[in-house]
């Protein structure tokens, strides 16, 4: 993968994540970790190679039918991208609604989410007023209401604290519990080897998989 | 109404600076469009009625002669003409009406009295009746001396052709002011694609389509087009009306009344509705065409 006429930043990746499984990739910065998930969020297309999703290849997908596809697979940003004109609630909806769904069955499930994720008060309130942990769970209730088969979290912890960030984790786990595909793009190594989970290691636009034991102490210029 | 223009939910372009004054613009483009299609119009019912008038109506004109009678020479005229099968009537055009058909030229107070006029007769033609003007013009000539049939065709035929110059001059000015709410539309669209375009990247990652995004846009811009059509079609009219007053105060004006008739109303009318529709079409041409760019 290459942003326009730029050097290529991902090469020679072959990876497959089997349905239902809990992935974290790490890497130093700049590794190429958020090039990566734009691919499998479909945000970019690579410049050259194939990519599989839900049995399907994507890389020179028709742009019609992208949408589809995209309401498959849920996001969350490390800057959450919430509308900030829009309450916490209608953030949620949107999906929903961009899927044509009805609006009393929107308000409904979105109601039930914000309750589930902790922000049952905060339903009517827009991003701006609301805290970094709060605008999180918010963008997580926005990329699972749609029940997305693939879940892909950008470091969803980066602008917590370590407790709110557990228990975001904990959130992902019940959702893969219920069969959602997650990956986890973080940097923070204690955060991996308390929850155990697969491990893809990027480096310098290249992907291995590690074991918990061969991963760095931490992420220094030279890791590894 | 409000379901046709729809609201820009999550692209909140109601909030856009840089909109704020194309209801301004599109005011201005309508206001010179209205006037176009009133002088177009105006236009095109004075030449059907000049055409109508003319078509069945000769004038005779008696030469000026100080030495003969030409009160004789009139009522000649008349005997002959109105003798001749296919005249439905011939009419002494007294000398206060020949002056008061001058007073437009020459005004009001100039000394008529002294001037050599020639004398008229008024020759209407029988509905569907086939009369050979140019033998009937010989015949009254010979009874007449310097009786001559004056059949308007050169005049009106000239007339007819500056009124259609000026309606295509008109059509030309009603293009050109489309072209230019064009042009004007996209550049504000442009804009306001680049100022929303991470909204606009975060709907397509949740899944929305291009439609869903051009539908805000679309609607959006169609709405102020309407409400800047609005108040530009009614100081046309406002203006239309103060023209038509105008004229009619004036004595003797050369200049015939603004009457668009039933299709330039209905025309004026649908003017708000299709400048939206332009809008709409317009806006939704340049935001798919700029989204096919994105991802």
């Amino acid at each position: 993968m290459r942003y326009g006429l730029g050097p290529e930043v991902l090469r020679d990746i072959s990876f497959h994540l089997r349905p239902g499984s809990f992935h974290f990739l790490t890497g130093p910065t700049g590794a190429g970790k958020s090039s990566l998930l734009k691919l499998l969020a479909l945000s970019h297309r690579p410049s050259r190679g194939l990519i599989t999703l839900f049995n399907k290849e994507v890389s020179s997908l028709a742009r019609d039918d992208l949408p589809s596809m995209r309401r498959k697979i849920g996001v969350v940003y490390q800057d959450f991208r919430l509308l900030d004109h829009l309450s916490a609630l209608e953030n949620v909806a949107l999906p929903l609604k961009i899927a044509g769904a009805k609006n009393d069955q929107i308000y409904q499930h979105v109601a039930e989410l914000l309750e589930w994720v902790g922000l049952g008060r905060q339903v009517d309130a827009k991003p701006p007023t609301l805290s970094g942990g709060e605008k999180q769970r918010v963008a997580i209730a926005r990329a699972v209401i749609n029940r997305p088969q693939l879940l892909i979290a950008d470091e969803p912890t980066g602008s917590m604290d370590a407790e709110m960030g557990l228990r975001l984790m904990y959130l992902f786990q019940e959702l893969n519990k219920i069969g959602t595909t997650v990956v986890v793009a973080t940097h923070d190594l204690e955060l991996i080897k308390r929850f155990g989970n697969p491990v893809m290691f990027l480096k310098d636009g290249l992907l291995t998989t590690r074991a918990q034991d061969e991963l760095p102490a931490t992420f220094s210029k030279d890791p590894v | 109404m409000i379901q046709f223009f729809g609201r820009s939910a999550e692209l909140q372009l109601e909030k856009d600076v840089s909109t704020r004054y194309l209801p301004v613009v599109i005011a201005a483009m309508i206001f010179l469009a209205a006037l176009s299609i009133g002088g177009l119009f105006s236009l095109s019912n004075a030449i059907s009625d000049w055409s109508k008038t003319l078509t069945d109506n000769l004038t005779v004109e008696i030469a000026f002669d100080p030495s003969a009678d030409l009160d004789k020479k009139v009522t000649d005229a008349v005997a002959l003409l109105s003798a001749t099968p296919g005249v439905a009537s011939a009419r002494a055009i007294k000398q206060d009406e020949t002056l008061q058909l001058l007073e437009p030229f020459l005004g009001k107070n100039a000394a008529l009295g002294g001037l050599p006029i020639p004398r008229l007769v008024e020759v209407i033609i029988a509905q569907d009746s086939a009369i050979d003007l140019a033998a009937l013009n010989r015949k009254l000539a010979e009874a007449v001396p310097g009786a001559r049939l004056d059949i308007h065709r050169p005049w009106l035929d000239k007339m007819v052709l500056l009124g259609r110059s000026i309606q295509i001059l008109a059509a030309g000015i009603m293009l050109l002011i489309g072209c230019v709410t064009v042009i004007i539309v996209i550049f504000a669209v442009r804009t306001g694609l680049i100022m929303h375009s991470e909204v606009i990247q975060v709907l397509h990652l949740i899944g929305a389509r291009d439609n869903y995004i051009a539908e805000q846009f679309q609607n959006y811009f169609s709405r102020l087009s309407f409400l800047g059509a609005l108040p530009g079609l009614i100081v046309a009219i406002i203006v239309m009306f103060i023209f038509n007053f105008l004229v009619g105060s004036l004595e003797a004006s050369m200049l015939p009344p603004l009457t668009v008739g039933i299709e330039g109303t209905v025309a004026l009318m649908l003017l708000p509705f299709l400048v939206a529709l332009l809008t709409k079409y317009t806006v939704r041409r340049v935001v798919l065409k700029s989204l096919r760019r994105m991802m």
